[in-house]
């Protein structure tokens, strides 16, 4: 379960995601071979999730 | 059955032995030997259930649509929450016959499962792991899958190996004929020829199974590959239909051939290592990762100006002991005795800082530091991390 999802920007570039897995934040990095950021990327593209832009 | 009694084995044209027996049953082989597989020939890692990161020995609840991990690398996906437990030696029986360890299952109900049900204990298995099967191709290699297995039920139970995508499953199944007796099973598997299987990358390609109670739809006919997502043989024995049913499981090996060799041991070093690919910590091996229950290995920090908009903040950096499967998912955790989580802790004090965060992550390591809030300079900093690559 994935909730609460924004991405983290370094020098104005998205560097990861922190999210709430299964209820503990944790940070997803942008990398298609990792299982979360594959889960996260599903469930956006089906319209169940929204990643919130980073803080500027 | 015939037995030849001989000291040597010698080729016409060789100049030495190519094997002499001994009285002891010893055999030396004069030059090379070339086998038809080979060791490191286990392709399932953990199989004796020993390295146990995340929870330290611990019971692990199951909750549904929710992949959580036992010991390490074996996990599971059930479609109900709370239907059966999981926890390294659950019950404390003896182990078999040379292991320490074995994954438990318990149920805790007496759930009847739905034809849309699963549940199991399963691990994923790497492409780089995987590939030179071939699986997918003409040249598909028969592999043999062996275990030993307990339970305080009796009959036919099941499991599955299928690709990664779920579009291709081998059901199998297999006996238990006495209740509470650790029995060794040995299953031969043939190679599949169809298909799309996972080449030699770090993606996951195929996924063992052994079920605790599956439904019609996620079951076939077992002993023979079908284009479909099953977990398990149609008619198996439902661990979760029984409360308080057992199914505990060690040594586990999938290598190739049709025989099932011995379990191949592998150093604890070695092991470890294994399962860091997919897991790491900065916790000491023992502790499970927590919040505020352990300072030992924790990443320590001095706050000083760490970005481009001078702000003061801790940072570290963590060198992950092996390079991961990918770039690892990051969870922190905060060290010593506070209330807070998840956040830096002031070394030798219970003042937490907030907003700590992970950046610059690699399969080889990661930054630790904090965003948007000054903190303390020239002050030790402490925090506990976790990094997940599982499959």
């Amino acid at each position: 379960m994935y909730t609460n999802a924004q991405y983290l920007a370094y020098n104005g570039k998205n560097d990861g995601i922190r999210c709430d897995i299964n209820g503990v934040t944790s940070f997803v990095p942008l990398d298609p071979a990792n299982t979360d950021y594959a889960n996260l990327m599903a469930l956006v593209a089906e319209g169940k999730l929204t990643i919130a832009p980073a803080n500027p | 059955m015939s037995t030849l009694k001989t000291i040597n084995v010698i080729h016409p044209s060789s100049a030495v032995n190519n094997i002499v027996n001994d009285a002891s049953g010893n055999v030396a082989v004069g030059n090379t030997l070339a086998m038809g597989s080979s060791f490191k020939r286990n392709r399932i890692i953990n199989g004796n259930m020993l390295i146990d990161q995340r929870n330290a020995g611990a019971s692990v609840s199951t909750t549904a649509v929710t992949t959580t991990f036992f010991v390490d690398r074996w996990f599971a996906n059930p479609t109900q929450t709370g239907k059966f437990t999981v926890q390294q030696n659950a019950g404390s029986v003896t182990p078999p016959t040379g292991f320490s360890y074995y994954l438990g299952a318990v149920s805790t109900s007496a759930y009847a499962v739905t034809a849309a049900d699963y549940f199991y204990v399963s691990q994923s298995i790497e492409g780089y792991n995987f590939s030179d099967l071939g699986f997918g191709t003409a040249s598909a290699k028969t592999i043999t899958v062996s275990f030993v297995v307990y339970s305080s039920l009796t009959g036919t139970f099941a499991g599955s190996l299928r690709n990664y995508a779920g579009t291709r499953s081998y059901p199998f199944s297999y006996s238990i004929p006495v209740a509470n007796t650790w029995t060794t099973i040995s299953v031969t598997i043939p190679g599949d020829t169809s298909g799309t299987w996972v080449g030699s990358t770090n993606a996951g390609s195929a996924i063992l199974f052994f079920s605790l109670g599956t439904g019609s739809t996620f079951s076939g006919t077992s002993g023979a590959w079908a284009a479909a997502n099953y977990v398990s043989a149609t008619g198996a024995v439902s661990v979760v239909g029984t409360s308080g049913a057992t199914f505990y499981i060690t040594g586990v090996q999938l290598e190739v051939g049709t025989k099932a060799t011995p379990y191949e041991m592998q150093i604890y070093s070695d092991q470890l290592a294994q399962c860091q690919r997919y897991f790491a910590m900065t916790f000491s091996q023992g502790t499970a990762p927590a919040n505020n229950t352990a300072t030992t290995g924790a990443l320590r920090g001095t706050a000083r100006v760490i970005n481009a908009t001078s702000q003061i903040e801790p940072a570290a950096n963590w060198r992950f002991p092996v390079t991961m499967r990918s770039s690892p998912t990051i969870t922190l955790y905060s060290s010593g005795s506070g209330s807070t989580t998840a956040q830096w802790n002031n070394d030798g004090s219970t003042s937490y800082s907030a907003n700590a965060r992970s950046q610059f992550v690699s399969d080889s390591n990661a930054d630790i530091n904090n965003a948007g809030v000054v903190l303390t300079a020239s002050v030790p900093w402490q925090i506990q991390a976790t990094a997940s690559a599982e499959l």
